[in-house]
């Protein structure tokens, strides 16, 4: 018997930072919503097991980065569906900035994107991104940074004194 | 003016809480819904994802359960024949239905005396069926990509015999799921005119190509292990095959959790033969009722076409 109640609670809780997630791995509002949506669906689906998970919320990172990751595959297969449906219904003006970044953000890797989400979103270390995408540190280092420079270079207003200042060490 | 990365994100983080979420008895009631939908490739995305970014694309092909693509199949024939324009992008009138007197699609029989149809050159943009309206999406691509699935090692001698080929992918829902929600399924579907007379050739290439590959492992498919069989087709056109491919589905432990069935069907009218290969979408599996149904449709108007 699956507690409806206890998922409710997990979703209530995290589903927002979840979005904030998928929307700073997609780029795309409609995308974000769409993986969320999945990935709980997908966890009530084995709630029974999952309710027990000591990390529901990184299980469900997870799996949204694993929908981003092939939803960007199925886009290449989509991309003249895309062009002929047009764009998504309109999403509130989102300020300025969020919008550039959003821009920059799309010519980074996937792995970049998503390293940079857990480290400004979640306020996650070095060493909490690599445990949780089960790879080194010296990884991880390595996408931060190389992400941090390319945004620099695509954002030129980008404070680069203190992203240097800011910088894992 | 100066920003700093964090704040970026804050502005970032600000647009997407503008965005609605649905209630969570919404989710779970949706996710209860789509029962039959296979959790998706979870036990490869908790192993890899992350970590698996850094070997890219590689690690998706198989976590949505479709069979990696082999190199493209849509090559033409021996006839030039790609200079005519791919699918519409916009849906053409819906295909009528089959009538009564030819209920699996069958072309009525030329009638007596009647100059005989000449053997069809180039495929138009009718001959692709439309969706039924519950089932319409609205995602349609043009995108090249293989008429059939891996199956071992098979080859097809009757692709020397292609005088032309036009194929598409089109996604599909349940009636039930509502407007906007991501699609239940999808389809390979092509179309192809062969010589006249060697149509019949290539469903036996087909045949013998299920018949030779019972089981097999795919690339960048993990160690699954996928059986194909053939299964009794039904009355489709003049004649027509229909296989399956089984896999078993991985849960998030990467634990065997039911199977992940795709359905390919082809079908030959005169020189013509038309495959459904069922993809899925993100793990779900193909239901008989639904690529029954849009076989029909796919072969009324493949008949509607030619006669």
């Amino acid at each position: 018997m699956r507690d409806a109640q206890s998922f409710d609670e997990l979703y209530r809780g995290t589903a927002r930072r979840l979005l904030r997630y998928g929307y700073a791995v997609t780029g795309d509002h409609t995308e974000a919503q769409d993986l969320v949506q999945e990935a709980f669906a997908r966890a009530w689906r084995q709630w029974g097991r999952l309710s027990a998970h000591p990390a529901p919320e990184a299980w469900l990172r997870l799996v949204v980065a694993r929908l981003a990751t092939d939803r960007w595959r199925r886009l290449h297969r989509w991309r003249a569906t895309l062009s002929r449906t047009g764009p998504p219904p309109d999403a509130p003006a989102p300020s300025e900035d969020g919008v550039l970044l959003v821009r920059a953000l799309r010519q980074l890797p996937t792995a970049q994107r998503q390293a940079l989400a857990l480290h400004y979103l979640f306020d996650m270390s070095v060493e909490e991104i690599a445990r949780e995408a089960d790879v080194p540190v010296g990884t991880v280092k390595s996408w931060l940074s190389r992400g941090r420079s390319r945004l620099a270079a695509l954002l030129p207003d980008l404070s680069t004194v203190k992203l240097e200042a800011n910088d894992v060490s | 003016m100066s920003a700093e990365l964090s704040d970026l994100y804050r502005s970032l983080s600000a647009a997407a809480d503008d965005q609605e979420l649905a209630r969570p008895e919404l989710v779970r009631r949706r996710a209860d819904r789509r029962a039959h939908v296979r959790v998706a490739g979870t036990a490869l995305a908790v192993a890899v994802l992350l970590g698996g970014v850094a070997v890219g694309g590689r690690l998706v092909l198989s976590a949505d359960g479709a069979t990696p693509l082999p190199p493209p199949a849509d090559t033409p024939g021996p006839l030039p024949t790609w200079s005519t324009p791919p699918p519409s992008l916009s849906p053409s009138p819906p295909s009528p239905p089959p009538s009564r007197s030819t209920p699996s699609g069958t072309p009525p029989a030329p009638t007596t005396g009647a100059a005989a149809p000449r053997p069809p050159t180039s495929i138009p943009d009718r001959a692709f069926f439309v969706l039924a309206a519950a089932n319409q999406t609205g995602q349609e691509s043009r995108i090249e990509g293989p008429a059939l699935p891996v199956l071992c090692t098979a080859s097809y001698p009757s692709e020397s015999t292609v005088v032309q080929r036009r194929g598409r992918y089109l996604a599909y829902k349940r009636p039930e799921t509502p407007k906007g929600y991501v699609p239940d399924g999808s389809y390979r579907h092509t179309i192809t005119i062969y010589r006249p007379g060697s149509a019949d050739d290539a469903l036996r290439d087909l045949r013998q190509a299920v018949r030779d590959c019972p089981r097999q492992e795919l690339p960048d498919d993990g160690e699954r292990t996928w059986r194909q069989r053939l299964l009794d087709p039904g009355r489709y056109g003049d004649e027509s095959v229909l296989f399956e491919m089984r896999a078993p589905f991985l849960d998030v432990n990467g634990e065997p959790s039911g199977e992940e069935v795709r359905l390919v069907r082809a079908v030959r009218i005169d020189d013509v033969v038309t495959v459904l290969w069922e993809q899925g979408w993100e793990g779900t599996s193909a239901e008989r009722g639904q690529v029954d149904a849009d076989t029909r449709r796919a072969v009324a108007a493949i008949v509607d076409w030619l006669h």
